[in-house]
């Protein structure tokens, strides 16, 4: 294979990666905390999409603006699902999981009312092409992997600081006994996990496009991840995202969209037969 | 006592309902009440077993493809097409059933979610066979008289009956007993001497079996088949039937599938809100009564019994 082929692949791969890491870290996180399956995780992530939207269209925003802040926004509006439904229902994955099914149908319809069906762009903040050594990179793609490299590494720091997430993950009620406040930290990692999911979601929507039902597509990503990395393991969703953003990258090119989907598809469930708590998770006692 | 006096209405009630409404629109709500019973019905089966399945419209369209392909491209009657809609998804869940049940909690849910998407995928990219996504169009009716809706509700009432009452019939039997055994704990049963995974796959196998019956059923009354009717859209509806009317007992799928069924077709005119309605409310039921609306029915019931004690 020719370099001049496998570069712009690798790219691709790369980018892809970052996104999907984006979206799959969160819905790993609220897995490994709260013992939740997130079924809307992928409609804060379209909510990202248009809050993005609104920052740049109506309050005409700059872009490095209204982007973190769309995240803020999301990840701030979700603590209202996180009191009224998801608090009552924690650790209980069947009943919480079915909840959060019908908000994720209520997310995704209140989005098709309010703002209509159909697929829109979002206003491209950069359109220019970066050459770089004989290779032609669009700039928006470029944009978005160094945005998604900096939440990534903003949330690596923060999760060094926050081992208390991970005292409470373990054993709840010790956790309550040593003086960790459990509801204040679910409700951080809730907003921390919808805020990276809007990121992502903003993001998916710049490179493809904009509408209430687009949520399904980063949720599939995030579970095919997260099942790959092991269901509530951080470095697991990272690896899981660059596996899965490469083999789409490179089947893409050579066999097309749907052998892609397939070989994922058949990856997942191979893993979950053999190995189902994923490539770097525990297994359950 | 009062349960048989029940049931002998509700008989009564379904088969004067064509009878007395003596319109159309009404008999065709009525036949889809009946099918989705079977479909919510045998996922009840399989839900007593402890194991919640995201993935049952799979099985669903295998049905109604196998009975629409074998009666449009090779011509057989509507009988043995039929049969073979049951036997074909059956015999996939035997296949399948013994890795899948294996699985537990939320790593079956997973699984069968995915599993759902690949068979949606194949029916949608498998253009040769299944017509990809326009799917397969003027599939006759079992029989020329069923062209009638009337006659086709009937038709669809005596189907259902049947179905649904071997779930009951499974349920109420010493295997039914040996599926709860397995819900409560499978640990238990195991070293109680149930052969646990034998039983699982044999139920799952059966409930996929009916599933696919209704999928043909579904099938020859609309028409057509097409991917997009089996989508997860349609396995999330027959596990919010479930939910919906309670997953206590066999009344539950019952009154879920009425109620979801119905529902929807009288709203039409507010699809949007319907559809955003439909997701607050599986919520509400999650947060407030889990039980499903037997259970609202249970405590309403007892509310008004004066000096009851209330159900708590």
């Amino acid at each position: 294979m020719s370099v001049n082929l496998l570069v712009p692949i690798l790219f691709t791969g790369v980018s892809l990666s970052a996104i999907y890491i984006l979206v799959a870290l969160g819905f790993t996180l609220v897995f490994g905390i709260m013992r939740v399956v997130n079924f809307a995780h992928g409609e804060f992530a379209m909510m990202g999409g248009f809050a993005l939207l609104f920052l740049l269209d109506r309050l005409a925003l700059p872009y490095w603006v209204a982007l973190p802040l769309a995240a803020v926004l999301v990840g701030t509006v979700s603590l209202l699902p996180e009191r009224l439904v998801f608090r009552r229902l924690y650790a209980q994955e069947l009943p919480s999981m079915i909840a959060a099914l019908g908000l994720s149908v209520a997310l995704a319809e209140g989005a098709v009312i309010l703002f209509e069906v159909h697929e829109r762009a979002l206003p491209s903040a950069f359109s220019g092409l970066i050459h770089i050594g004989g290779f032609t990179f669009p700039e928006d793609r470029l944009v978005v992997v160094a945005i998604a490299l900096a939440a990534l590494g903003g949330f690596w720091l923060f999760t060094r600081i926050g081992l208390a997430l991970r005292t409470v993950a373990q054993d709840r009620e010790i956790a309550e006994a040593q003086g960790i406040d459990t509801r204040a930290t679910y409700r951080i990692t809730f907003f921390l996990a919808t805020m990276l999911a809007a990121l992502g979601g903003a993001l998916f929507a710049q490179i493809y496009a904009l509408s209430p039902y687009m949520g399904s597509v980063p949720l599939m990503k995030a579970f095919i991840i997260v099942i790959i990395g092991g269901l509530g393991s951080v470095p697991g969703a990272a690896l899981g995202g660059v596996l899965l953003g490469m083999s789409e990258s490179f089947l893409n090119t050579f066999y097309g969209a749907s052998v892609a989907q397939f070989a994922s598809f058949g990856a997942i469930i191979l893993l979950l037969v053999l190995r189902p708590w994923g490539l770097l998770g525990r297994p359950e006692g | 006592m009062a349960s048989r006096v029940l049931l002998g209405l509700l008989g009564v009630v379904l088969l004067a309902w064509p009878l007395f409404v003596n319109e159309p629109f009404l008999a065709h709500i009525g036949t889809l009440v009946l099918l989705y019973c079977i479909g919510a019905a045998s996922l009840h089966l399989i839900l007593r077993t402890g194991h919640l399945s995201l993935g049952h419209a799979a099985f669903l369209g295998l049905g109604g493809y196998t009975s629409a392909l074998l009666t449009t491209r090779l011509g057989w009657p509507f009988v043995p097409a039929f049969l073979a809609s049951g036997l074909v998804p059956a015999a996939v869940a035997l296949i399948v059933g013994p890795i899948l049940l294996r699985l537990r909690g939320v790593y079956f849910v997973l699984i069968t979610f995915t599993l759902g998407e690949v068979v949606r995928l194949i029916f949608n990219d498998w253009q040769s066979l299944t017509g990809g996504a326009d799917g397969i169009f003027r599939i006759p009716p079992p029989h020329p008289l069923l062209v009638d809706k009337r006659a086709y509700y009937y038709f669809a009432l005596a189907m259902a009956t049947v179905c649904v009452g071997i779930v009951a019939r499974i349920l109420a039997s010493q295997t039914g007993r040996y599926v709860d055994a397995i819900r409560e704990s499978d640990r238990l049963a195991q070293s109680s001497g149930v052969p646990v995974l034998r039983f699982k796959v044999m139920v799952f196998s059966i409930a996929c079996g009916l599933v696919g019956l209704q999928g043909s059923l579904l099938a020859h009354f609309i028409t057509f088949v097409a991917p997009g009717a089996y989508s997860f859209n349609e396995s999330l509806n027959l596990l919010v039937m479930n939910v919906i009317g309670g997953m206590g007992g066999l009344t539950g799928p019952l009154i879920g599938a009425a109620f979801l069924t119905a529902l929807p077709e009288f709203l039409r005119g507010w699809v949007e809100l319907q559809r955003l309605l439909y997701g607050v409310v599986l919520i509400v039921v999650m947060l407030f009564v889990p039980g499903g609306l037997m259970e609202v029915g249970k405590r309403t019931l007892a509310l008004l019994r004066p000096g009851a004690r209330r159900v708590a």
